[in-house]
């Protein structure tokens, strides 16, 4: 092992399959060795035999689909406001200038402080939680997507003149394709983010999806079952990740040619 | 027929926290005829980039105007292309659109974008690499075609900064050829601005030799070197005195530079 040197793509998976391997025997060490309380944290067995009765008799599968639901509901209702906003705010300064302190205070107002509020705006439906993801996310995005913007090449943008683009010229086929790699990325991670507050929003006034399961669980003490709900958001987020990154790939050749 | 004059043009850089304003250019005065090659040599910080953004339209005389044809230039347009010293291909674009970039933004159709781009390609040697990225090219590819990309809106006039200072000597002697190639058989004029004394007198048919800061124009000497030059014109008696001559101008320069430092 030295500094930077690259490791091969199947020595890659097998290093990165092998902590899991790592987490799974340490995790029955403790439960299967009795170093922990049954209470406490249900073994790895109890978690998948809890899993599979949550699937088979509980309808866990109709849970997963609410909380993906209002997961890209939020969060796409994010991109498509937050995107535009902040290419315009990179783009013209003057904006910048009138929106980005408001943004910056905006981003840092926690979005789970806003769900007793959002309760008596919206009630316990569906809008209540896609707007918790919203706050969370859309913030967010157009603070980092105008810093984005904002950071284009100058060189890109004065050769873009010279060769007789006009401002719109600049902005659509300049600006937006030299950020958008930069612009997927951040909605990667801020996906990331949103389910974190999707289940802070289902463990509050909800009726269905993960987190409602996992208060459900909680009440009952089922170890069990909340670990396999909090593995199931792992593994979501673990397969999301990998479709966007492989999305982003195929969607921007040049940056990996 | 082009024209392009240059009437009492300044550049002063105001005042920074601490340091006071910078003269870059003194007062400038400048006509270059139709389909003259000038190259404009001066030590580096002589101004001499900034007299061309300013001519490109990227930077605001402090005083004085640039007329080009009769018409005062207040900003970037397609009748100047200009090639940047860095890489400034469009990484998402592969050789063949950035080529056909100029065209598009002027709302040229997708078949004249194709014929003008294939016809430069091959110009510049880059037939097989239509479809590659930038990042795939190597230096002299990616300023090759940067070139191209600049004569395909087929501007005016043509401004080079310094566009071969990034490469290696074997790699820029080539570029130089294949440029002064494209010159001698599509006439255009081009304005080159270089520190290298060589390219400057191989490449042009006036040499503007520029003082150390504040910039001014020190000497304006016309190459009588005949046309079609090749590389072994480098040895020519004719070449090696005009160099001497040179050396001379540019050495008085870059020792002010340095007493300055």
């Amino acid at each position: 092992m030295r500094p930077l040197d690259p490791v091969s793509s199947t020595q890659r998976a097998a290093y990165g399959l092998a902590f899991f391997v790592l987490f799974v025997a340490v995790w029955a060490l403790a439960t299967f060795g009795g170093y922990v309380s049954k209470t406490f944290l249900a073994n790895p067995l109890t978690m998948l035999r809890e899993g599979w009765d949550l699937l088979t008799k509980y309808g866990f599968l109709f849970d997963i689909g609410m909380t993906i639901w209002r997961v890209l509901g939020g969060f796409v209702l994010a991109a498509i406001i937050a995107v535009p906003i902040g290419v315009v705010m990179g783009a013209y300064k003057p904006i910048e200038a009138l929106l980005e302190p408001f943004v910056s205070f905006a981003r840092y107002l926690p979005a789970s402080a806003f769900i007793p509020l959002l309760i008596l705006w919206a009630g316990i439906g569906e809008l209540q939680k896609l707007l918790i993801i919203f706050i969370g996310s859309v913030f967010q995005i157009i603070l980092m997507v105008t810093v984005s913007v904002g950071n284009t090449r100058r060189d890109l943008v004065e050769a873009a003149y010279t060769l007789g683009a006009s401002d719109r010229g600049i902005i659509g086929r300049v600006l937006l394709p030299s950020s958008a790699p930069e612009i997927a990325e951040i909605l990667r991670l801020v996906l990331g983010w949103a389910w974190t507050y999707v289940i802070v929003a289902e463990l509050i006034g909800s009726s269905s999806g993960i987190g409602h399961m996992i208060t459900d669980s909680q009440a009952l003490l089922n170890t069990g079952q909340i670990i396999f709900g909090i593995i199931v958001i792992g593994l979501i987020g673990l397969v999301s990740d990998f479709l966007f990154k492989a999305f982003n790939g195929w969607l921007f050749p040049w940056r990996l040619a | 027929m082009t024209s392009l004059k240059i009437e009492q043009v300044s550049r002063i850089f105001p005042a920074r926290k601490g340091s006071p304003p910078t003269r870059a250019l003194e007062p400038i005065d400048l006509q270059v005829g139709n389909n003259d090659f000038v190259t404009i040599l001066g030590p580096s910080g002589c101004g001499k980039s900034t007299l061309l953004r300013i001519i490109a339209g990227l930077d605001r005389p402090t005083s004085g105007r640039v007329l080009l044809d009769g018409n005062e230039v207040t900003g970037p347009g397609a009748d100047r292309g200009m090639v940047f010293q860095s890489y400034t291909l469009f990484p998402w674009l592969t050789v063949r659109d950035n080529i056909a970039f100029g065209l598009r933004e002027r709302g040229f159709s997708e078949a004249e974008r194709g014929s003008v781009a294939d016809r430069y390609i091959a110009q510049i040697g880059l037939t097989g690499f239509e479809n590659h990225w930038p990042k795939q090219l190597s230096g002299g590819m990616q300023q090759r075609t940067a070139i191209a990309r600049a004569l395909a809106n087929d501007p005016k006039i043509l401004l080079l900064d310094e566009p071969f200072g990034a490469l290696d000597n074997q790699t820029r002697v080539l570029m130089q050829e294949m440029l002064l190639g494209i010159w001698e058989r599509d006439q255009k004029t081009v304005l080159f601005v270089t520190h290298d004394i060589e390219e400057a007198i191989f490449l042009g048919s006036r040499v503007l030799v520029m003082s150390a800061r504040p910039g001014r124009i020190k000497a304006d000497i016309k190459v009588e070197l005949p046309h079609p030059r090749s590389y072994k014109i480098k040895t020519a008696p004719e070449f090696v005195q005009l160099k001497e001559r040179l050396v001379e101008e540019i050495r008085s320069e870059a020792l002010k530079v340095v007493a300055e430092a």
